[in-house]
């Protein structure tokens, strides 16, 4: 018996990496589709954008990487959803070399199910190396820190730049956010000294450090990871996509849902191994 | 002199870039984006530096074949390669059917997104050993892991009776002992960072000038 529980304490990992993979698998094959609670914090991101007037420019920093688009890449597709249902103006920028080839095919396909115009309904001003001085640029003069969107147009020129030369001219920013430069360098730099109207979306792990940030009133809403990213999928559509439109986040919801049991389970079994093992060698 | 200008130019950079937030004189606040802009140029420069330094570093060890010398050989051909068709295929503008393009979807994106996934199956095994309640902070640790990982899934919620309390200890714990904890490491690097600011703009801490 002993010898049994010190052997399942150190077993070999490739026996939990396989258990995690069961774990992730099964409910790929076997969909549990349990319902889920809406955070205040989601529902304060999606009250932000219901409340702008029609017509309205949303800044978004899309700084995010592929190994990130399964937790925040749901809720950047399902965002763009909602800003063109609501005839508001998405304008992108990116703070990440890798995000360019994820974030713009998306917006011109989302873009043309709505029939909404490049330059007038929604630009791309593209990448820009500099990291916090970029942003603090931003909160200055983004014309001056970019002279053209990525296709080369200068900005004055886009019908859709005219009247917002810097950040406060948004009445929301949104900062979707895997990490450095991102979120938190947005809220240092510029949400503070302009006073911004700011909505943060970042990774779970992430989570935590921008709790302080929502809870402070700098950030009017914040969504956390994969929950975060279903949540907001749930408020958008609430349970009815339009046609083609895929709920991600809702469906990898399942994923996690047997991932941390799976993970619980190990620490429960791990703990009462030890205890026991303890015990008999005390004695 | 070698010392002293780069200390007069930090001094004379950081101090007027602190007027920031006390001048709102509109000449003063143009000078600052140029400088600003200034910065978003280096940074820029700082790439092709990097590059310099990543091939100083790591070729002379594929041509002396140290150990591990083919992980830096693919290293600096992956590098070569991408920058190659970069700038072959005129800026930074990617299309479908650019090789740039194709090296982006079918090689960055699996490994990037690989990468990332192995932490599920490491964060297992490592909780797995790590979280034993060998003591009363330890415990705490564990609950409170446990707790948080539960209530932030769909599952936790459908747990007969204590569902609906593991969402609001959840909540509580998120609220109010991280956001405290994390305040105070925000607040006491804040601190520090403005004790480091004005040590770097008055010349006394000069590590940045490769100096003790």
């Amino acid at each position: 018996m002993l010898e049994w529980l010190i052997k399942f304490q150190r077993m070999d990992r490739r026996w939990v990496f396989l258990g995690m993979a069961i774990a992730i698998f099964i409910p790929l094959v076997f969909p549990l589709q349990l319902p889920f609670r809406v955070d205040k914090e989601v529902r304060d991101v999606y009250r932000q954008v219901e409340k702008l007037p029609e017509g309205s420019a949303v800044l978004i920093s899309a700084d995010f990487d592929p190994a990130s688009v399964p937790e925040i890449g749901p809720f950047f597709t399902t965002h763009l959803h909602h800003l063109f249902r609501r005839n508001l103006k998405p304008v992108l920028v990116t703070l990440w070399p890798t995000a360019i080839p994820l974030v713009l095919p998306e917006i011109k396909a989302i873009a043309k199910t709505y029939n909404k115009k490049y330059g007038e309904d929604f630009v791309f001003l593209g990448y820009k190396e500099g990291k916090e001085l970029v942003i603090k640029n931003i909160g200055q003069n983004i014309f001056q820190q970019f002279p053209t969107d990525y296709d080369g147009t200068p900005l004055p020129d886009l019908p859709i730049m005219q009247g917002r030369r810097q950040a406060k001219d948004f009445p929301l920013i949104v900062s979707i956010s895997a990490g450095f430069p991102g979120l938190n360098e947005y809220v240092l730099q510029i949400q503070g000294q302009y006073n911004l109207n700011m909505v943060g979306v970042c990774t779970a792990v992430g989570g935590p450090d921008y709790i302080p940030f929502y809870k402070s009133g700098q950030l009017k809403g914040l969504s956390m990871g994969m929950p975060g990213s279903a949540q907001y999928e749930k408020l958008v559509w609430k349970d009815k996509p339009a046609p083609g439109v895929k709920l991600l986040a809702t469906a990898a919801m399942d994923v996690l849902n047997l991932g941390h049991v799976f993970i619980i389970v190990l620490i429960i079994m791990g703990n009462i191994a030890f205890f026991i093992t303890r015990r008999i060698e005390e004695a | 002199m070698r010392t002293t200008l780069p200390l007069i130019i930090t001094f004379i950079v950081g101090v007027f870039m602190l007027g920031e937030f006390f001048i709102p004189h509109w000449y003063y606040q143009h000078i600052k984006t140029l400088v600003l802009e200034f910065g978003t140029v280096i940074a820029g420069v700082a790439f092709l530096l990097g590059v310099i330094n990543l091939t100083q570093v790591n070729l002379p060890r594929v041509l002396e074949r140290q150990p591990d010398w083919i992980y830096k050989a693919i290293m600096l051909g992956s590098m070569v390669v991408t920058t190659f068709f970069g700038f072959w295929e005129a800026g930074p503008r990617m299309e479908d059917g650019m090789v740039y393009k194709w090296l982006f979807d079918f090689l960055l994106v699996p490994l990037n997104a690989t990468m990332f996934s192995l932490l599920a199956f490491y964060i297992a095994s490592a909780a797995f050993r790590a979280f034993r309640a060998r003591n009363a902070e330890a415990t705490v640790l564990l609950v409170a892991a446990c707790i948080v990982m539960l209530a932030r899934v769909p599952i936790g919620e459908q747990i007969p009776v204590i569902g609906s309390y593991l969402s609001v200890f959840q909540n509580w714990l998120m609220d109010v002992p991280n956001v405290a904890a994390r305040r105070a490491i925000f607040v006491g690097a804040a601190l520090g960072a403005i004790a480091t600011g004005v040590r770097i703009i008055l010349g006394i801490e000069r590590s940045h000038l490769g100096s003790d």
